[in-house]
């Protein structure tokens, strides 16, 4: 089963996100905060990262930045999740390093396609 | 010799009954009227004066104000520059100053003075009118205030906007979420009859999240804050992926799709994300429209004058849209009529957004539709949009070639346009040629201020919908700007709101698209003074008016008629000519009653008279036109040449000595 680290502050993304990801087979593990969500791909390694960009504590652009300097985490892909539907956002996310991009509110079809994008494919 | 001069050597010498018309004129103006000394005190003064400075009669005025520098001016100061000023120009117009009144109370005045000068060229006395002009000043004082809430309800808007764009759309990403899966699990429990429920509240819930998209969209059109971001693209490629994430769309009401993306259209460098929203609002338009019919999507790539373009076109086969309903369909906020928004449903934004999409990419968006047979939406795009083209030019220098490479005559009034669409300049520059305007264009906000700095034009042309500056934000530049604030600025723009433009300054606010004749004519309305030279033609016979016009519009003149007396007085309210051409036989009030009124108003004295007439001049008749008229020609012995040589003799002389100009009869 594939592993999505669920990094979001408010608890009704979260909780909706995660049971309709559950759905699909994904094991699920929560952060809330961005410095929680860098802790918790350490330890658990993850397969990919959906990250909220407006995060407290560490906002989304500084926990990527840090995750993709560190060895243990640079690998995990990170898809950034943002409210705000702007071209000049997804060039911030990008440049902070994640690799992939989608919008808030989510369309579920799309993102679930972004997500198998990035996760490899695991050898048989 | 003055006018004013003449005309008291008539009165001496000729008719003492006119002594008693300018005694009478005198007591019962309602300006101020005065003569006084350079070391200030009153010669003259009538009672309209005294009473606007609160005292009872002029005998009182005088007996009191001995000091006008320092008893009558608020800041004594504007005596020295009235003074000053009148030994350099000998006259001042609309000079504006706070006035004590006798009760100490304050008042705002504004005075037309000149000098009165002895054959040595000393300085006899001063003369003048005083107009109270607080009601006025209170009006200014109110509309400042209302400009600078207008800009700070401009400002809190956009800072309302944008936290709207995160607070609507958190509890709607919470909505749309839960009811697609909750819609999910009921599906898995076989309760199909949530699952249509719960349908409807997603839809629902998109639906909404598009309208709060599109309001956002204009809101940050029209506040100037939407962003362009250039990449390069391939354009087959780009058609392929819209029509895959739109066909479910398109094909909903039994409608067949058609793509035609040949792999020939290349690749475009332009923003990407507004391209394909341009597509995805035509599309969905057209699918919107369309009930069992054909929709295709065809590119197009070509090139005009050196410049590749990309043509995106979207047909139909729908319902299509009268001529009426084709002009409004590009406008915020409107569909085709209310009940379309009943029946189709929709924001009515799409299609302005697109319009406003394409054009801040250097395009545009056009539309052709027959009712009943469908429409052809032509998006309109330049294959690359040059990173500089998106961003204003940080100075003036590098678009000085634009600075008006026709050869007209530099006295024909310049346009200053500023809009970022390249079209509307194109558009406007060759119907304007055409009707003697010199035109200089600026694609973004700080581009026109400095041009208008540099060349300070007659009038500024100005849009509201701009990238990086739009034009409240320009126009509030400009009219705080003291080198450029007195330049008349009118609005030409989609967005209709009139009441924040007139707060914030504007002088006139026409709205897209342009109807030529009335933009023209606001625009002469500015441009008259600095421009082509107006003469008002005073004659009863229609025929001669017309031949008259004709004539004068040929030589580039402005030509203003009336059919009598009467109403050639009203035109004078409202326009101040540089000559007027008069018949003397008119019904209503001839011409010699029309001349004396025009020269009796102070105003009006330094235009120059030329009567046509066919009538026999008699002595008689030349004493009574004395002094009022510049020279008098007769119809018939008089050809055009020397008609136009005598107006443009009148206008040259006018404008050297304005006030001054010895008035002689031949």
């Amino acid at each position: 089963m594939k592993k999505l680290l669920l990094v979001e502050d408010n608890e009704m993304n979260r909780d909706m996100l995660s049971r309709r990801l559950a759905r699909r087979g994904y094991e699920i593990i929560i952060a809330t905060d961005g410095e929680q969500g860098i802790s918790e791909a350490k330890q658990q390694s993850p397969d990919l990262i959906i990250m909220d960009m407006s995060l407290p504590i560490i906002d989304g652009w500084e926990a990527t930045r840090q995750l993709k300097q560190c060895a243990e985490t640079k690998g995990i892909p990170v898809l950034a999740l943002t409210a705000h539907a702007m071209a000049g956002e997804r060039d911030r996310a990008l440049e902070a390093g994640c690799d992939d991009y989608d919008t808030k509110p989510v369309d579920f079809t799309r993102l679930l396609g972004k997500i198998e994008n990035l996760i490899p494919v695991s050898p048989p | 010799m003055t006018p004013w001069t003449n005309l008291k050597n008539d009165v001496n010498t000729e008719n003492s009954l006119t002594e008693t018309n300018y005694r009478s004129i005198v007591e019962h103006a309602i300006e101020g009227i005065f003569q006084t000394t350079p070391d200030g005190h009153y010669l003259l003064a009538n009672p309209a004066l005294a009473s606007i400075y609160g005292y009872a009669s002029v005998e009182e005025l005088k007996g009191n104000v001995k000091e006008i520098a320092r008893q009558l001016y608020v800041d004594p100061a504007r005596r020295t520059e009235f003074i000053r000023l009148m030994k350099e120009h000998d006259a001042v117009w609309g000079f504006e100053s706070p006035i004590y009144r006798k009760d100490g109370s304050v008042i705002w005045i504004s005075e037309n003075v000149r000098v009165i000068r002895d054959d040595a060229d000393k300085v006899l006395y001063y003369e003048g009118t005083v107009e109270d002009i607080t009601q006025r000043k209170r009006t200014e004082e109110e509309l400042r205030r209302a400009k600078t809430a207008a800009e700070e309800a401009s400002r809190s808007k956009s800072q309302f906007l944008a936290n709207m764009s995160h607070e609507l759309r958190t509890p709607l990403n919470a909505i749309i979420g839960y009811s697609e899966l909750l819609r999910e699990e009921a599906g898995d429990l076989g309760q199909e009859s949530f699952v249509s429920d719960l349908g409807k509240i997603q839809k629902a819930g998109k639906h909404l999240l598009e309208l709060i998209n599109g309001v956002l969209d204009i809101a940050k059109i029209e506040a100037g804050k939407m962003e362009i971001h250039l990449e390069a693209f391939d354009v087959a490629a780009m058609l392929s992926d819209v029509a895959a994430t739109v066909s479910p769309v398109v094909e909903k009401k039994g409608n067949r799709f058609e793509v035609s993306a040949p792999a020939s259209l290349g690749i475009m460098q332009t923003d990407l994300t507004k391209v394909r929203q341009c597509l995805f609002n035509l599309l969905g338009n057209a699918g919107k429209f369309t009930h069992e019919g054909l929709i295709r999507l065809e590119g197009e790539r070509i090139t005009e004058n050196g410049v590749d373009w990309l043509l995106f076109r979207v047909r139909d086969s729908g319902v299509g849209m009268t001529p009426a309903q084709v002009a409004k369909v590009f406008e915020a906020f409107t569909q085709a009529d209310a009940s379309t928004t009943r029946k189709y449903g929709g924001t009515g934004l799409g299609l302005a957004i697109t319009k406003e999409f394409s054009r801040m990419i250097g395009g545009d968006t056009l539309v052709e539709s027959v009712l009943g047979r469908g429409s052809v939406f032509t998006l309109r795009i330049p294959a690359e949009l040059s990173a500089k083209a998106s961003q204003p030019s940080p100075t003036v220098t590098n678009t000085q070639p634009s600075v008006e490479e026709i050869t007209l005559t530099s006295d024909q009034p310049l346009v200053l346009l500023i809009d970022d669409d390249v079209t509307i300049h194109d558009l406007i520059r060759r119907f304007l040629h055409k009707e003697g305007f010199r035109t200089v264009c600026a694609q973004s906000g700080m581009e026109g201020i400095d041009l208008a700095r540099k060349l300070q034009p007659s009038i500024i042309v100005l849009d509201v919908m701009m990238p990086t500056m739009d034009g409240w934000s320009v126009l509030t530049r400009l009219k705080g700007d003291p080198e450029v604030a007195n330049i008349p600025v009118v609005m030409l723009t989609m967005v209709d709101n009139k009441e924040m433009g007139f707060s914030l300054g504007v002088d006139d606010y026409m709205l897209k698209p342009i109807e030529r004749s009335g933009f023209v004519s606001v625009l002469r309305k500015y441009c008259t003074p600095q421009g082509a030279p107006v003469v008002l033609v005073v004659e009863d016979d229609a025929v001669t008016r017309e031949l008259m016009r004709s004539t004068l519009e040929k030589e580039e003149f402005i030509v203003v008629d009336a059919c009598s007396g009467v109403e050639g007085l009203q035109k004078l309210i409202t326009t101040k000519p540089a000559v007027i051409l008069l018949d003397l036989m008119m019904p209503e009030m001839d011409g010699f009653q029309f001349a004396r009124e025009v020269r009796s108003r102070p105003e009006w004295q330094d235009i120059p008279i030329l009567v046509m007439t066919a009538k026999d001049i008699t002595s008689e008749d030349r004493a009574r036109l004395d002094g009022h008229v510049s020279r008098i020609l007769q119809k018939g012995a008089c050809s055009r040449e020397e008609l136009l040589a005598e107006i443009s003799a009148r206008i040259t002389r006018a404008t050297r000595i304005t006030l001054t100009e010895p008035v002689t009869i031949s």
